[in-house]
């Protein structure tokens, strides 16, 4: 709901993204603020950051193929392995341009979470689930089986730095600035397609397939679309990903992996893109944190053990989330939406 | 002479050992409102079904304006120009009216996905000039106060203008209504057959309406076809039809 006193005036007007002054302004201090930010914090919060736009692009595109179109995607992370491996090996072999690795690595992606989502023209929910469950054990299946001359095999890739007019791109900082630059433009195309008719067709097929297709939409082709749209951000977050940790391994790409993006856009709101931010934010600062206090609290309470503490963490963030959704099972983004449309419409009931 | 918009030949469906439709054809003239009355049970959705692609019967065909469509999926005939409205509503209820019938506009459209994504010109002026197409239809259901407000918050009158407007957005050349006026208090009935005549006079569409409120279908319809256990028993213009002894027969038993 816009606030009072803003109207818009062409049809141009009315779909934009940002809708008033104050919107722009936040949005623009954000970005200065995230431009700013390897001078401003410390390099342990350059790293979150890092690791922050990475999922942001991953769980980006899981909502669109699960918080739009409906299709319930628990293969993110395979569809993410797959981008990492191929931007290693284009690489490492070839050595290709970050500029054509990220975007093939999308594609590669893309194409495998296409015959995934060709599955779904015939198959709906918890079944679907079970399929994409498929493509995990698929991908580790193939990396740690074909020869390791193709894919490392269990020893993994090593990749070289990403380089870009003869300057490498290694260390936290740099690396920020490329996350950035293609998070930024990931996320500002998500807006792009699901203002466009392909996202109003997935919300179609998600809220009713019958009168979808009888709208003209062809539901198959539109539901094997959205895992093709899904997987290809999954495929460029891997890339991402590789060039941060300039290593790949089988094991960095699990099903934990992806039930972790799920629970993400779940706790930030299904069907929002904002709320998958929200949701990566969330989830990555409770880890952050989990991941810092562990250690301390192992130590103080040496008896207990590590691992018992380190599980008990896992055991906490799992009811976080669960608390999460048991309060607001339609996310984040959905309270925020009451609040702000309360306030908009302060001092009247509605 | 140019093809009829609608004609369905000889079509026979069969669900196991029952025959929901034997050997029925109808065809729709231009400009033509075509009402199909029965008893229940009389194969009136399943003629319904069939012509739209939900069914495909065991013989006999579905042809649009000449074309033949009998097989095709449910989308390939809606993009061939076949719109239809349902029983109850399938409206996207979580979605504004504006977004339900910009989606019914989704088949007009042509942008790619690349071009979505990048939100280049061409995608930009083509969502405002189909978005001004919605806005005329919504002009003309007079349903301009509702438009930003979610489906699934109106009034069972109001959905069933929205459902008619998402079916006019697909710009069909012909529109088939399942018992639109089931449910509804009569002064929604009265607007809405008006809308309906409106659909017929101003924008040269026929129609094909199931309905069971005899006082709307003997009011609207221009020619009345009588289903009764699948097979076609009468055929006319209202008056024809009050008089038929077989369809005052397969009414009062």
């Amino acid at each position: 709901m816009d606030p009072s006193g803003i109207f818009p005036t062409s049809y141009r007007a009315d779909r934009r993204v940002v809708r008033t002054r104050w919107q722009a302004i936040a949005l623009a201090l954000f970005i200065g603020l995230m431009l700013a930010a390897p001078y401003l914090a410390s390099g342990r919060i350059i790293a979150v950051m890092n690791m922050m736009m990475i999922s942001a692009v991953i769980a980006v595109g899981l909502q669109i193929c699960t918080g739009y179109a409906g299709q319930i995607n628990l293969g993110q992370a395979a569809f993410m392995g797959v981008g990492a491996y191929t931007a290693s090996i284009l690489a490492s072999k070839t050595g290709l341009t970050f500029l054509l690795t990220i975007p093939l690595a999308g594609l590669s992606a893309a194409l495998f979470g296409f015959l995934f989502g060709l599955t779904a023209a015939r198959i709906k929910g918890f079944y679907l689930a079970l399929t994409t469950i498929a493509a995990q054990f698929i991908f580790h299946f193939a990396v740690l089986n074909l020869p390791s001359s193709w894919m490392g095999g269990s020893n993994g890739i090593t990749v070289p730095p990403a380089e870009i007019f003869g300057f490498r791109i290694i260390g936290e900082t740099a690396q920020f600035y490329m996350n950035f630059a293609v998070a930024l433009i990931m996320i500002a195309g998500a807006f792009g397609i699901v203002r466009s008719r392909f996202g109003r067709a997935f919300v179609a097929v998600r809220d009713d397939d019958v009168a979808a297709g009888i709208m003209g939409i062809n539901v198959a082709a539109t539901k094997a679309n959205a895992f093709l749209i899904g997987a290809f951000y999954a495929g460029v977050g891997g890339a991402l990903w590789a060039y941060l940790i300039r290593f790949v391994g089988v094991d960095q790409f699990t099903l934990f992996n992806s039930i972790f993006f799920v629970a993400m856009i779940i706790v930030g709101g299904m069907g929002s893109i904002v709320g998958a931010l929200i949701g990566v934010f969330v989830i990555r600062i409770i880890q952050e944190i989990i991941a810092t206090v562990g250690p301390n609290i192992a130590e103080s309470v040496s008896f207990l053990g590590g691992d018992i503490v380190f599980a008990g963490m896992n055991v906490i963030l799992g009811g976080v989330i669960a608390l999460s959704m048991i309060v607001e099972p339609k996310g984040l983004m959905h309270r925020w939406n009451i609040l702000k449309s309360s306030y908009r419409i302060w001092p009247f009931p509605y | 002479m140019t093809a009829a918009p609608l004609a369905v030949r000889n079509a026979t469906l069969k669900f196991g050992g029952v025959t929901a439709l034997d050997d029925v054809s109808i065809t729709v003239n231009d400009d033509e409102l075509l009402a199909i009355i029965g008893p229940n049970g009389a194969g009136k959705t399943s003629l319904l079904n069939v012509t739209a692609g939900f069914y495909r019967p065991q013989m006999g065909r579905v042809e649009l304006s000449g074309q033949d469509v009998t097989g095709l999926r449910v989308d390939q005939i809606a993009r061939r120009g076949l719109a239809r409205t349902f029983q109850g509503t399938h409206l996207f209820a979580g979605q504004t009216v504006v977004e339900n019938i910009m989606i019914g506009r989704h088949m007009l459209m042509k942008s790619n996905v690349i071009q979505a994504f990048f939100q280049f010109g061409p995608v930009m002026r083509e969502e405002s000039e189909h978005r001004e197409a919605a806005e005329e239809i919504i002009d003309f259901l007079e349903i301009e106060a509702i438009r930003s407000r979610p489906v699934g918050t109106l009034g069972y009158g109001l959905r069933k203008r929205v459902d008619l407007g998402r079916a006019l957005a697909q710009e069909p050349s012909i529109l088939l209504m399942d018992e639109p006026m089931a449910g509804m208090n009569s002064e929604e009935k009265e607007d809405l057959a008006r809308f309906i005549l409106d659909v017929r006079e101003a924008r040269k569409i026929p129609v094909v309406l199931v309905e069971h409120d005899m006082g709307v279908v003997m009011d609207l319809a221009d020619r009345i076809v009588v289903l009764d256990f699948g097979r076609v028993i009468a055929e006319g213009t209202p008056e024809e039809i009050q008089k038929n002894p077989a369809v005052i027969k397969a009414y009062l038993g």
